[in-house]
């Protein structure tokens, strides 16, 4: 460790490039997963915080109102937030439902919710398709090869899923 | 999210296969985002590209009825987190966007998700010891013991994260290697 590096000021600088970076790397991930950059960095910042209000995010981030209110709708809906309002100030206060690990670990189960809609909706496609007229039609190729794909995706998900699921339920067992 | 009005159709795909392409394309808009928290314009984007694989902005405007800056735009970030590829169109300016393999089943995705794992373990253990070291001196700071839970609980969720999509990788190739 430098000598300068025990200086208040640089502890204190020190941990916020902490907290900044674990705020990218949060918002990164979802930028990564296909969520737009801005509420990508709304929910990094409610991750990190754990708790804050709509004025605070607009502080942080510059983004308007209207902006931040569509995010923490949106994460509220998905169960990562929940609201209160304060009695004094009649503000609402959004805070993290759970911890990270909590709300990272609810997801299995989604997800494989998820595949078997997929799985539903997709047999009712495949009926369309196999109607005898259906493969002289042009664009039928690439229905079928994106079906046959799906076939293929849809029961490896499941078991994989399946197999996470078992895991995590024994090593909940086994913490008990 | 796929606009009303009849559009004009850039590969000539059959007027019902195309009912049955938006079919799937809405049903992805309505369920995706529940789901994975994308916005339904992104996943329009991305479910014609499961469908057609080759698009340029034009076609997806023709598509999806959308604007030219929002096409850009999710395309943009579509090419930035590798799910699709861009080219030039030979004898042309314009671009043309290409999906090698569902996102669901893409090696490269896959590798990528993984090397992106391992750099940020390493990095989260620097950090960890970095607020190990200054644990004196920082716990009285705003907000350092938050820094240290969700430092921790990142480097806790890492090793499963890496798990699941090892799984579904094998999954795959063993769905692949079987046919």
């Amino acid at each position: 460790m430098k000598m300068e590096d025990s200086k208040p000021h640089n502890i204190e600088e020190k941990l916020r490039t902490i907290e900044k970076r674990l705020i990218d790397i949060l918002k990164n991930f979802g930028y990564l997963k296909g969520r737009s950059s801005k509420i990508s960095e709304i929910a990094a910042y409610l991750y990190v915080h754990q708790e804050v209000t709509q004025k605070i995010l607009r502080k942080l981030t510059g983004y308007s109102l209207g902006t931040i209110s569509t995010a923490l709708r949106a994460l509220e809906k998905r169960g990562h937030a929940r609201r209160y309002r304060d009695p004094d100030t009649r503000e609402y206060h959004y805070e993290l439902n759970g911890t990270l690990l909590q709300i990272t670990s609810r997801s299995v189960p989604d997800v494989q919710r998820y595949f078997s809609q997929m799985r539903e909706f997709f047999g009712g496609i495949e009926a369309k398709i196999s109607r005898p007229y259906i493969p002289e039609k042009r664009g039928y190729e690439n229905i079928r090869q994106f079906l046959n794909e799906m076939n293929d995706i849809i029961p490896a998900y499941e078991h994989a899923l399946q197999e996470i699921r078992t895991m995590t339920l024994n090593i909940k067992q086994e913490a008990r | 999210m796929t606009s009303g009005k009849a559009l004009q159709d850039p590969h000539g795909f059959d007027p019902e296969i195309r009912q049955i392409e938006q079919e799937i394309v809405e049903f992805f808009a309505e369920t995706d985002p529940e789901f994975s928290g994308r916005h339904p314009i992104i996943v329009t984007v991305m479910a014609y590209f499961y469908i057609r694989r080759n698009l340029t902005q034009r076609d997806l405007q023709n598509l999806t009825g959308f604007s030219a800056g929002t096409i850009s735009k999710s395309v943009r970030q579509l090419v930035d987190i590798n799910m699709v590829t861009k080219e030039v169109i030979p004898g042309t300016h314009e671009h043309i966007y290409k999906m090698e393999e569902l996102p669901f089943m893409s090696a490269r995705i896959f590798l990528r998700t993984i090397k992106l794992l391992e750099e940020l373990e390493e990095e989260l253990k620097k950090t960890k010891d970095t607020l190990d070291t200054h644990a004196e001196e920082m716990q009285n700071l705003n907000g350092y013991q938050r820094i240290y839970t969700i430092t921790t609980q990142l480097l806790r969720i890492i090793p499963p994260s890496q798990m699941i999509v090892t799984l579904i990788e094998k999954e795959l190739k063993f769905t692949k290697t079987s046919q």
